[in-house]
């Protein structure tokens, strides 16, 4: 376990980190803008201005936190899987058509079992990965990335096709999912929807898994040294698929929950890169569950930022690229860390492990 | 009707014209891919540096008037970019993925920001009279029947895509550079203890990578369309990847995987245009990335076999 120094190290190096990316962020403003104050205020305090802002950023951190849980459980056993974005359309479009095509009934039983058939989808897609990958060792990074086009293009298929919405003006998607069970709105006058109580079950429930159960100390073992859990009497095989398989269900909920809280009704490219951002949101939490809900936040906080900036400045909203580009690079600079903590000996402290 | 449409192209060589046309950016991307993942430092990023090096060199190309001033720069903002990425994998110790990563993210909305402020335009940029990669007629052969169509009337780039294929092998197998390369991404702790400069090899394996990607994006930009779409690599610098691994590895495996890629999406391509057609786009365009698992499993078998037989 890690001694309470090293965490506060590394959340000190963090919070350099997300320092430096704004920092870099601002420059290219003052450079490019000719409002920067403005731009910067915008970017930074209109989130926070309106209850309408507020809502948005939940809304948008629900898919990432998703999508980051998702991810960081997978690459904790050490499978870099780029999967979540396919995984996410298949559990979305599995659990829409539950969602329109089962038969009528109450919406408490309904709506779980929408939830469910949406993970499960998601948990199917994301075994074809984790077999290749644990019984013929053929790289993931590939195998999820190819995948993905194959859930996009099918799933876009289907709503062109067999599964399109008589009445949807054109537009490829599917019939409307009954009102009773889209997520409610958490409170009258704000745009939230219940998703983000699902995100934050999600949280708890992926937390206690990793870190209290035998599979999550077996997943962790594995990602850390698989040989070495291999000798140890774990089955790395079988531990590597369950990973995916957990991380293909959570992403599937994360699509599922985005239908039912935003769209309404599955429709053909419905995601935008939802699964890749989730990816960014893994890297900058660090695999840690809690620091997936941080990370997630304030990356929606950033995301509503720029949208708020190109409304009220003359900078358009990709700036935040910079930000997030520099947060991904800096965090993960392992030479930051290892100076960080080699300073930190030779200032006669306790070393630092 | 689809059929007839697929024959009638193939009959009167459109579609092998078509082929070479969609071909070309995947397999330039795919050979700057194949360098640096023989020297052990997987590229992940070339759909970045694909839009990048498509952005500038349209960007530069219309206005200096010159498309080779264009493509010049977009390979240089390209081969730039890789330097980047070698100072944040390999000294700030980032992993290549995660660097890769972030400048696919990088390269698309770093396009469009410059776009809105430089042009004002949110979509595309379509400057009128933006000078074009010339297409090459070779004098004679032009006017015999088959062959013309064949060989001549392509792209400059498509040539120079072709013969790269001859300058990676050459590269790669025949030079004392190719050897180091080759050693550095197979063993480099054996590389090392032999005195050869890992990391510099490394750097210029991902320049090399940068100086493909970015011929391949200037050509989408100035060659295939003559405008700049924000993301407009829509995926290619994926495809390319993969067909680094369909291609096992080497520049003529290269060659046949970007003939397959290119192929399924010239078919999709005709495929769409036809009315009613009973055979859906969505599964010619998938072709090429069941064909790269397909192959990946291949692969994978063929190792399992040979290493049961070696122990």
């Amino acid at each position: 376990m890690k001694s309470s120094r090293a965490i506060y190290l590394e959340v000190g190096g963090i919070l350099a980190a997300v320092f430096t990316a704004l920092l870099c962020g601002f420059i290219v403003i003052l450079f490019t803008s000719s409002e920067p104050f403005t731009a910067i205020s915008a970017l930074l305090l209109d989130p926070l201005s309106s209850t309408f802002n507020i809502g948005t950023i939940l809304n948008k951190a629900v898919p990432l936190i998703l999508t980051g849980l998702a991810l960081s459980v997978v690459f904790q056993s050490g499978v870099f899987s780029m999967g979540a974005e396919g995984q996410l359309y298949i559990g979305a479009f599995v659990g829409a058509l539950a969602g329109v095509y089962l038969p009528v009934m109450s919406p408490w039983i309904h709506m779980p079992l929408v939830l469910i058939c949406a993970m499960i989808g998601g948990a199917l897609y994301g075994a074809i990965p984790g077999l290749l990958k644990a019984y013929l060792n053929a790289s993931e990074i590939v195998t999820t990335l190819m995948l993905n086009f194959v859930a996009i293009l099918t799933t876009s298929y289907f709503v062109n096709n067999q599964f399109k919405a008589a009445n949807g003006g054109g537009y490829a998607r599917m019939e409307n999912i009954s009102k009773d069970i889209l997520l409610p709105k958490l409170f009258p006058g704000m745009n939230a929807h219940a998703g983000i109580l699902i995100a934050l079950l999600a949280v708890v429930v992926v937390y206690l898994l990793m870190y209290k159960t035998s599979i999550g100390y077996e997943l962790r073992l594995v990602g850390k040294n698989g040989h070495f859990a291999r000798y140890g009497g774990i089955a790395t095989r079988k531990v590597i698929v369950v990973s995916v398989m957990i991380s293909g269900g959570i992403a599937g909920l994360a699509g599922i929950v985005e239908i039912l809280g935003i769209h309404q009704t599955f429709k053909e490219n419905f995601s935008a890169s939802l699964g890749f951002d989730g990816i960014i949101i893994a890297l900058l939490a660090r695999n840690h569950p809690i620091g997936v809900l941080i990370a997630a936040l304030f990356y929606a906080y950033i995301q509503v930022g720029a949208q708020t900036m190109q409304f009220g400045s003359d900078m358009p909203r990709e700036v935040a690229v910079i930000i997030q580009v520099m947060l991904v690079l800096l965090v993960s600079a392992q030479a930051i860390f290892t100076y960080l903590k080699q300073r930190y000996a030779k200032t006669g402290q306790k070393a630092v492990k | 009707m689809v059929w007839q449409t697929i024959w009638g192209q193939i009959v009167d060589l459109s579609l092998f014209a078509v082929l070479l046309r969609l071909m070309t950016p995947i397999l330039l991307a795919a050979l700057g891919g194949l360098i640096s993942d023989i020297g052990g430092v997987i590229n992940i990023g070339l759909e970045g540096l694909m839009l990048m090096s498509a952005f500038t060199s349209i960007a530069v190309g219309s206005s200096t008037g010159s498309w080779v001033v264009g493509v010049l720069a977009g390979v240089g903002v390209s081969m730039l970019v890789s330097y980047g990425m070698g100072f944040f994998s390999l000294k700030m110790k980032v992993d290549i993925i995660i660097t890769g990563f972030a400048v696919n993210i990088f390269g698309s909305g770093f396009t469009i920001f410059l776009m809105s402020k430089i042009y004002g335009l949110t979509g595309n940029y379509s400057p009128s009279g933006a000078p074009r990669i010339p297409l090459v007629k070779i004098p004679f052969i032009e006017d015999v029947p088959v062959l013309g169509k064949l060989l001549s009337g392509h792209s400059l780039m498509v040539w120079i895509a072709v013969l790269s294929v001859f300058f990676c092998l050459f590269l790669i197998y025949k030079t004392p550079y190719g050897v180091h390369l080759r050693s550095v991404g197979e063993a480099p702790y054996a590389a090392q203890s032999l005195g050869i400069p890992i990391k510099r090899i490394q750097y210029s394996a991902l320049a090399w990578s940068g100086a493909f990607a970015g011929l391949a994006g200037a050509f989408m930009s100035n060659g295939l369309t003559n405008m700049f779409v924000k993301d407009m690599t829509a995926g290619t610098g994926f495809l390319a990847l993969a067909v680094v691994l369909l291609g096992n590895r080497n520049p003529i495996g290269i060659l046949i995987g970007s003939i397959i890629f290119g192929l399924a999406s010239a078919l999709a391509t005709i495929v769409q245009t036809v009315p009613n057609s009973p055979i859906p786009s969505q599964f010619i365009q998938m072709i090429p990335y069941v064909v790269t698992i397909l192959a990946l499993v291949f692969f994978a078998l063929q190792n399992k076999r040979r290493l049961a037989t070696l122990a």
